[in-house]
């Protein structure tokens, strides 16, 4: 069951400001959702190993060159950033002076 | 030449013995993209200036090289749009969402970046449910595209711009994603053949990731030619994605007209209990019908965990959503998360959710592990038969707004085609007729990296059947 706590908990660890009107919302919306998604302990899964890679491909390497021919320069890697300064992306403080 | 109902196969036919010119082609293309963008809402973004500009550079370079410039340029000339997913150079890429609506990549996808060396033309941007989270269209920040077929009903999504774009001769083929449904759904709302390729096949690179262990990247054509031209461009390796598979591409165009006489085709039960539209049930038969008229043998396989693909992909992906999204914190680029649209946040949460500390075991890595369960049923069916034929939607496409207040039952929408994504096989829908004037669809589904016998099939049977050639009255 999942309550209004859990909804304001996820909100804030997905840093998500909701509405009142919102969490009511998804409340009801997302219990339906989590009811139904639960059906998966119908199954016994205790000796099955998870998929974790679907192709099966492990530990993918590429040989180290010195050239990357589809590197960004600098300025277009910039180019979307609402603020810049030097070349960086110039972002407010987010540690107080203390 | 008809320039208003050509396949990519035709143009490159017109293009050869000098019956039309790149730029009568892509100027039809905008011809038509005026009369009917304002009614279907397909277009988020055009790219005409450079389109012409380089369609006139290419009837010159046309002229000098003669024909044998499609022997090392497979697509020269050829107009096709791309989904607002993939970034683009210098074209602006929403993503279908508002949040980074001003966004202009300094970079193209691997994608984009083989169709256009292979010489296709970009007319623009296609309209999607933002992130390619839907099936219908509508969760757009855009607002959503209309079907070609009945204006009032959804075109399938996530990409639904593309799918209308090609549908309505905006274009001669346009790209997609399909997480779980994104290409084929609308291919079967369309009347169009979709590719959803195996996973790892064709490069992720600078599409913007829905969920990134389930995202393939396909594409939308009228023709099975026509998809298997373009995934001969595609396909491969590429070392910006390590998930692309070192393997090699066939040369999907050859395997055409190879006949399926002897081909084992299974009909999985389990997509044939209720909660399915009658109609497409014994369309659906008839179709099988016709492919074993054409020689296959039919068998029965049994694919016991279908009921469980739906919940095991509504934890998977979001939990993949939410993750992938976090990188949108509008303090580099964009706007602040609070401009994500309502399915965006309604993923998010859930997906936080299903990862948060202490749901972690129940909900993810339970969810990991029935995927296994799915793969391995997909596995067990093919060591019977060589391809699965199944429906591509329970139902017609259905009403705008119809299932808008439902999340629950959009996403039922996919419980046909989510479980391939869930076991990274390959899946094409061909069109397979009509009810109601609504276009039904089909899906072929092979063992992964075998897209040449869903080709092999699909093209049988598009031979018999032709349904690429019912156009919309628009």
């Amino acid at each position: 069951m999942i309550t209004k706590k859990d909804i304001l908990h996820v909100a804030k660890l997905a840093k998500l400001k909701l509405t009142e009107e919102e969490i009511e919302k998804y409340l009801s919306q997302l219990s339906a959702v989590v009811e139904y998604i639960s059906k998966l302990n119908e199954l016994d899964t205790e000796n099955t190993v998870p998929v974790s890679h679907i192709t099966g491909l492990t530990t993918v390497t590429e040989e180290d060159t010195k050239e990357n021919k589809r590197q960004l320069s600098q300025s277009s890697a910039l180019q979307n950033a609402k603020s810049t300064k030097n070349g960086f992306i110039k972002v407010k403080a987010i540690f107080s002076g203390e | 030449m008809d320039l208003e109902s050509l396949t990519i196969k035709d143009a490159i036919e017109g293009l050869k013995n000098k019956k039309t010119s790149i730029i009568d082609l892509v100027k039809s293309c905008f011809a038509r993209i005026d009369k009917l963008n304002k009614k279907l809402n397909v277009f988020i973004e055009l790219n005409e200036e450079n389109a012409i500009k380089q369609a006139k550079a290419q009837d010159n370079d046309l002229v000098k090289a003669g024909k044998e410039i499609f022997n090392q340029k497979p697509l020269f000339g050829i107009p096709i749009a791309i989904k607002d997913l993939y970034s683009t150079e210098n074209l602006r890429t929403t993503a279908g969402s508002n949040i980074i609506n001003d966004y202009v990549p300094p970079f193209d996808a691997t994608v984009v970046k083989k169709l256009k060396n292979a010489g296709a033309i970009i007319l623009g941007k296609t309209n999607e449910d933002a992130w390619g989270h839907g099936s219908s269209g509508e969760n757009s920040d855009h607002g959503p595209t209309k079907n070609p077929y009945d204006l009032e009903r959804v075109p399938g999504g996530s990409s639904s711009g593309s799918a209308v774009a090609v549908r309505t001769n905006q274009c001669l083929m346009a790209t997609g994603t399909d997480t779980g449904s994104s290409v084929r759904l609308p291919a079967a709302f369309c009347n169009l053949v979709g590719l959803k390729p195996t996973y790892g096949r064709v490069s992720r690179y600078g599409v913007i990731a829905m969920a990134s262990s389930f995202d393939s990247v396909g594409h939308l054509t009228k023709t099975v030619y026509d998809s298997a031209k373009v995934l001969e461009i595609t396909a491969g390796i590429d070392p910006y994605d390590a998930t692309s598979v070192r393997k090699e591409v066939d040369h999907y165009t050859e395997f055409l007209e190879k006949p399926i006489k002897g081909l084992k085709v299974g009909i999985p039960k389990e997509y044939f209990v209720g909660g399915m539209d009658t109609k497409i049930e014994k369309l659906t038969r008839e179709a099988i019908k016709i492919i074993e008229k054409l020689g296959a043998v039919i068998r029965d396989v049994s694919l016991p965990h279908t009921d469980y693909a739906m919940a095991c992909y509504y934890i998977l992906v979001p939990s993949e959503i939410s993750s992938n999204l976090s990188k949108f914190d509008g303090i580099r680029y964009g706007s602040e998360r609070e401009t994500f649209g309502a399915e965006a946040k309604r993923r998010i949460i859930l997906g936080t959710y299903t990862l948060s500390s202490g749901y972690y075991d129940a909900y993810y890595l339970k969810a990991a592990k029935v995927r296994s369960l799915i793969k391995q049923d997909f596995d067990n069916a093919f060591k019977d038969v060589d391809i699965i034929v199944a429906p591509t939607s329970p139902s017609l496409p259905f009403k705008i707004g119809e299932k808008a207040n439902d999340p629950l039952q959009m996403y039922l929408s996919d419980i046909f085609v989510c479980p391939i994504n869930i076991a990274g096989i390959p899946s094409l829908n061909v069109p397979c007729g009509f009810i109601n004037n609504l276009p039904v669809g089909m899906q072929i589904i092979g063992p992964q990296f075998e897209e040449r016998l869903l080709y092999q099939v699909g093209s049988a049977f598009e031979s018999e059947t032709q349904f690429y050639k019912v156009h919309p009255k628009i």
